[in-house]
């Protein structure tokens, strides 16, 4: 980290010049019961399309059957919207992969650029902002949904990369947001003040006894300043006592020590961010979330669960090859156990302040960049929602046909209050928001 | 250090409106007694001490007239009503009197001594102590030299750059450049890739917020100061925007690592690239060759914590306060950098991460750590406190986190934060130290602490043996960089803007070159062999490029760089007539003979001056315009009140009539001849006619009382103590010492250092406690 990203790093965390709130002066964190139900949401991703016969109920409407790959959903099938049918309809530059994943919450399309995909045109980023920003921005700008960070970006095993490919989050036309893909960069994030504060404390009596030897020191007239110096260090200490007694409505989790992040170590990673992210919303820091596997393209070699080939490398084999399809089966049930984990932990978790669990509260959108990987299709693009938050209809499996997926987004904002008229691509908001009250 | 306050306001010229009462029959015989004669006829207005009365006369009897004047004044014009009423003895005998018990210099540093005092880092010293300290773990830096430039790689094969070297490695000045060209080093078809690598390192000249911005259609990543991730990724083309900003901040006086590469992707219809910057009082250009070295640099840390400003109410800025703020702001900084190490903890103990003796290593810098930022080596005792303890404990704590506490510590430590500690009995570590703070505004780096811990810092030979080494430091460079700034008031020249219609082309690039032109001025000046003080005065040259000589109108065939014009020398002397100043001193629309008197009086000719005893402010419109500057300030300042400071201001500022409020030189305002002449009257009373810029500059090169308030100006930027509390003869000798050595300001600037690192140092052989 140098400079500038420090200095960014104070910014977001309220600690610039400007705000000057110091360490002990941490805005509240926000924890009395809120006016209206909280509302929160997650976008996960995975990469690389489905296998859309092992993925898709076969049924409409309430009475439906988990396929292989929402099994592990089962428990929660009341609280499962799946939503079969969307299409991600914007065009442009960029290759299917890039688009598929910069305009997934976008819904508009890439700049040209200078990023070549394929024999495609080659693109840049977004030209507009992705409906998770859009919405936390909305939050953000009422004091009563305000939260310290508003949004918080989770990556598993991104890689370092910037490109179109690897970005689905932006805070604006050409704003990629980077995912935090090292869950101790993100602990540090959420509560390295905390850490920092309780570090200060612990040395301020030794200062305070420094002062006291160092005033032997010096002639009478120079004590002054020390007797100064040493009633602001009483000062210090008092208003750390003070601040402290703003406790957090849970600890932050301890994190199991030195996970590199590499291929082998995804799952502990993937279960340290969603805890991280559970314990985020308890402690009420952000209302929107995004939890990032890999990216587009990804090509996680899933060794844990037997599989040596590469993810994107398998999800181009063709249909008749039974092994991939049977492996990319596979795969995309890890993911969906991961989502049950989430998923899981939330419906756990009572809702501070208010009835019901915080599963009751949060709504999870789970897609992907593609429909299916062997066809780079962006038709039926995987849309699968968890949870109570938004007010929707749970519990059933819809049927669209090829329509754009800028309305599921239209309906995000309108369920949260957020009465916007399009989002995204102008064109491919007719019909208006999907309605899934 | 009330006192040299009071000293730096009090007028040399102030009327002594010395109120007698009637006087009583006097003894011809016996000599008259001042004392008495002051305390019957003149303590009733003056006070007894002279400190003034409420609603008789309040300003207080001090001031710098020589003991002949006074007499003479005081026969001349007291009391007020009745003048004349003392004979000329009785005059002298109050005269007498009252210099000696408190109107002179001397009588009131008598009465009331300044001393060395305590003082906590001023901002600066905090910034590049902490800086030097962290770099002491870091690796040393090879010097940059004097190539000018960035090293540039070339290979084909666009984003990845894997491709074959396509052109020879080379260093480019500058960053600017359309490879599509056919003249361009290597020309590139519109459809081939190309990746190039500018790396070495960017000068930062001043303390603040530079803004980087790349320029390109094509991608590139840009790192500053820093590793991962880039300050400016824009490896992704996007759009049309062609453009990518970025601001942190640097430290004036040192070099930054800097890496730029950029790629144009096979398909990419454009190639071009340009490195700009906006630096602190600058504007938007092409970052400039002489801030550029092929050399790489390690990263220097900057603290980023926002602190309150130094308290410079004395004419310099000087830790003597604390304040919730400045403790807020402090604390902030130590866990800034108590993170950062955290961050790269093996890298600044030489540890590996799963290493046995990881705990050990992390100890072992501990205490490195804890002896450099305290400037001396530690008790046992002191070890067991600031390091031990924090590896102790039921459960040992993992390194990071006592090496975190161990960071807070000591940079909450006032064994960190003041500097004086030792004042009473100074050994040598605290000359080290105040060598160090004297002349880099910064820890003492190993050469220093190796001296001291040699004992070879004791004797003058080798203290001044150190200060000689250490001038060829950048941080020297810096330090006295800020000192010319300071004396010339550049700080305070933040808005030059002149009114547009009069003075069109006097844009912010003008007034940025006029900057970077002054700054070299002094650089070559003051870096120079002779380090002639008087030349900072007496020179014709100006530095300019080719915007700054067209505008001026000087012909020379360099149109970008900087070079160095001989100019007539009845047209410019020095620092008197550089452009910025005669621009920083003027309105918007015109000149300003009153503030360029003023700076004149107190900056070059070193004279002192109270505050005007009214507000009055110019207002170009209640004149005839047919009147010259000169003739409506003449007619603004006329009263009998403000003569007796604008008698001396009003002349210095009309010498400078001949330069308009952007400097340039004029011979002609409004259709008439400029009258630049001036009668001025020295302290002791002597006329002298000045005729333009260059007789002033005359007379103060050739002024010991000019020459006395220099060295005294950069006596107080130097050490941050006044000057009087190193004994009463330090003036005088300095002055002397500066005049032997030809008004070399090198040499004045180590005796200066050694002076102040000397100071006391005889008290150090009494016996020392702890």
């Amino acid at each position: 980290m140098n400079a500038i990203h420090r200095r960014e790093f104070l910014k977001r965390v309220g600690l610039s010049a400007a705000s000057l709130p110091f360490i002990v002066g941490l805005p509240s964190l926000g924890l009395a019961a809120p006016a209206r139900p909280r509302q929160r949401l997650v976008f996960m991703f995975s990469p690389n399309g489905t296998i859309p016969s092992n993925y898709w109920p076969d049924e409409e409407g309430k009475d439906f059957q988990f396929k292989e790959i929402l099994s592990p959903l089962e428990a929660f099938k009341d609280h499962t919207l799946v939503l079969h049918g969307l299409s991600n309809k914007v065009r442009g530059d960029g290759d299917n992969h890039m688009r598929g994943m910069s305009c997934l919450l976008t819904g508009i399309e890439l700049f040209p650029g200078n990023i070549q995909g394929g024999s495609h045109t080659p693109a840049g980023w977004a030209s507009g902002i992705s409906i998770d920003q859009e919405l936390k921005n909305f939050f953000q700008g009422r004091t009563e949904t305000r939260t310290r960070f508003g949004s918080l970006e989770f990556g598993i095993g991104v890689t370092d990369r910037a490109d179109p490919w690897t970005r689905m989050s932006y805070a604006g036309p050409n704003k990629p947001v980077a995912p935090v893909s090292d869950p101790y960069q993100m602990y540090q994030k959420l509560y390295g003040q905390l850490k920092d504060k309780e570090n200060l404390q612990s040395i301020l009596d030794d200062v305070r006894d420094d002062l006291k030897k160092v005033r032997k020191l010096i002639s009478a007239e120079d004590r002054r300043l020390l007797d100064e110096h040493e009633a602001l260090v009483k000062q210090m200490e008092k208003e750390i006592a003070d601040s402290s007694r703003q406790k957090l409505r849970v600890e932050p989790p301890a994190l199991e020590e030195g996970v590199a992040d590499q291929n082998d170590n995804l799952p502990r990673l993937s279960r340290m961010q969603i805890d991280l992210l559970v314990n985020s919303f308890v402690n009420d820091m952000a209302r929107v979330a995004t939890l990032q596997f890999t990216k587009s393209v990804g090509g996680a070699r899933m060794n844990w669960l037997d599989i040596k080939d590469g993810h994107h490398g398998l999800s181009h084999e063709p249909d008749k090859n039974e092994d991939a399809v049977a492996k990319l089966t596979k795969i995309n049930k890890w993911f969906c156990g991961e989502l049950a984990y989430l998923v899981g932990k939330l419906s756990k978790t009572p809702e501070p302040g208010a009835s019901g669990s915080m599963l009751d509260h949060t709504l999870i959108v789970w897609t992907n960049e593609l429909g299916k990987g062997n066809s780079h299709t962006l038709d039926n693009i995987p849309f699968v929602l968890v949870g109570g938050g938004l007010g929707f209809q749970m519990g059933r499996s819809l049927k669209f046909d090829k329509i754009a997926h800028n309305r599921l987004h239209l309906a995000l904002a309108h369920a949260v209050g957020h009465r916007v008229e399009t989002f995204g691509k102008k064109e491919l908001c007719d019909g208006g928001p999907l309605k899934l009250g | 250090m009330k006192l040299v306050r009071t000293i730096r306001c009090l007028a040399s010229l102030s009327a002594l409106c010395l109120l007698l009462a009637q006087p009583r029959a006097l003894g011809a015989s016996r000599p008259p007694d001042g004392r008495d004669l002051y305390k019957q006829q003149c303590a009733k207005c003056h006070g007894k001490n002279g400190e003034g009365v409420k609603k008789e006369y309040k300003e207080p009897l001090v001031g710098d007239w020589p003991l002949e004047k006074l007499s003479r004044y005081i026969h001349k014009s007291m009391p007020d009503d009745k003048p004349k009423t003392l004979s000329p003895e009785q005059s002298e005998a109050v005269a007498r009197y009252i210099y000696d018990a408190f109107y002179s210099r001397e009588a009131r540093l008598k009465k009331n001594p300044p001393r060395v005092e305590l003082v906590r880092l001023t901002n600066r010293q905090l910034l590049n102590t902490v800086a030097d300290l962290l770099k002491q773990f870091t690796g040393a830096d090879a010097p940059v030299g004097p190539e000018r430039g960035l090293r540039a790689s070339f290979r084909s094969g666009g984003r990845r750059g894997g491709g074959e070297r396509n052109a020879t490695d080379r260093v480019d000045r500058t960053v600017d450049f359309d490879f599509l060209r056919e003249d361009a080093q290597p020309s590139v078809g519109t459809t081939n890739g190309l990746n190039v690598n500018w790396s070495g390192s960017v000068v930062a000249e001043e303390t603040g917020e530079y803004e980087f911005i790349l320029k390109t259609p094509n991608g590139a990543r840009l790192w500053v100061n820093g590793d991962e991730p880039p300050l400016i990724d824009a490896g992704v083309a996007s759009g049309t925007v062609d453009e990518h900003k970025a601001t942190l901040r640097l430290l004036g006086g040192r070099a930054y690592p800097l890496r730029l590469e950029w790629f144009k992707a096979p398909k990419d219809t454009l190639a071009s690239v340009a490195l700009l910057w906006k630096p602190p009082h600058g504007t938007r250009v092409i970052v400039p060759a002489r801030n550029l070295s092929p050399t790489r640099v390690q990263p220097t840390f900057v603290v980023a914590t926002p602190f309150p400003a130094d308290d410079s109410s004395v004419g310099y800025e000087r830790g003597v306060s604390v304040s919730k703020s400045w403790d807020d702001a402090a604390t902030q900084a130590a866990i800034e950098v108590a993170n950062f190490i955290v961050a790269r903890l093996d890298e600044f103990t030489g540890s590996k991460k799963d290493g046995p003796d990881r705990a050990a290593k992390v100890q072992a810098f501990c205490g490195k750590f804890v002896e450099a930022a305290f400037r001396r080596p530690l008790s046992d005792e002191q070890k067991r406190t600031y390091i031990a303890a924090h590896f102790k404990g039921k459960a040992a704590p993992k390194p990071e986190d006592a090496v975190k506490r161990v960071v807070l510590l000591a940079l909450k430590s006032p064994r960190f934060l003041y500097l004086g500690l030792d004042n009473a009995r100074p050994d040598e570590f605290e000359v080290a130290s105040r060598l160090s703070f004297d002349l880099w505004d910064s820890l003492p780096d190993r050469e220093l602490v190796k001296a001291a811990a040699q004992g070879a810092l004791r004797s003058r030979e080798q203290v001044v043996a150190q200060a000689k080494r250490m001038l060829a430091d950048p941080r020297a460079r810096a330090k006295v960089r800020a000192f010319f700034h300071h004396w010339l008031q550049v700080n305070h020249a933040e808005d030059l803007s002149k009114d547009a219609k009069l003075f069109p082309g006097f844009t912010p690039e003008i007034i940025s070159d006029l900057r970077t032109s002054l700054n070299l001025f002094l650089d070559d000046v003051f870096w120079s062999g002779s380090s002639d003080y008087r030349r900072l005065l007496l020179e014709d040259d100006l530095f300019v490029n080719g915007r700054l000589a067209q505008f001026y109108g000087i012909s020379t065939n360099t149109p970008d760089d900087f070079v160095k014009i001989s100019l007539d020398p009845k047209q410019r002397a020095g620092v008197v007539t550089h452009p910025y100043l005669l621009a920083a001193f003027s309105y918007q629309k015109f000149s300003s003979p009153i503030h360029r008197g003023v700076f004149l009086t107190r900056n070059i000719v070193g004279r002192a001056l109270r505050p005007p005893p009214e507000a009055v402010a110019f207002k170009n419109e209640e004149f005839d315009p047919k009147l010259s500057m000169r003739e409506k300030i003449a007619a603004l300042t006329r009263s009998e009140a403000c003569q007796n400071c604008h008698a001396v201001i009003n002349p210095l500022g009309f010498s400078l009539e001949y330069y308009d409020a952007v400097g340039r030189f004029r011979t002609r305002e409004n259709g008439r001849p400029i009258d630049a002449t001036g009668d001025y009257v020295t302290d002791d009373g002597n006329k002298v006619q000045f005729h333009g810029a260059r007789d002033i500059a005359e007379f103060a090169a050739a002024s010991e009382q000019a020459q006395s308030a220099f060295v005294e100006q950069l006596f107080h930027q130097v050490v941050k103590q006044p000057m009087f509390a190193y004994g009463s003869d330090t003036a005088s000798r300095l002055h002397r010492s500066f005049a032997a050595s030809g008004f070399n300001m090198q040499q004045l600037l180590v005796e200066i250092a050694v002076t102040s690192a000397l100071h006391d140092l005889d008290k150090a052989s009494k016996p020392k406690k702890t």
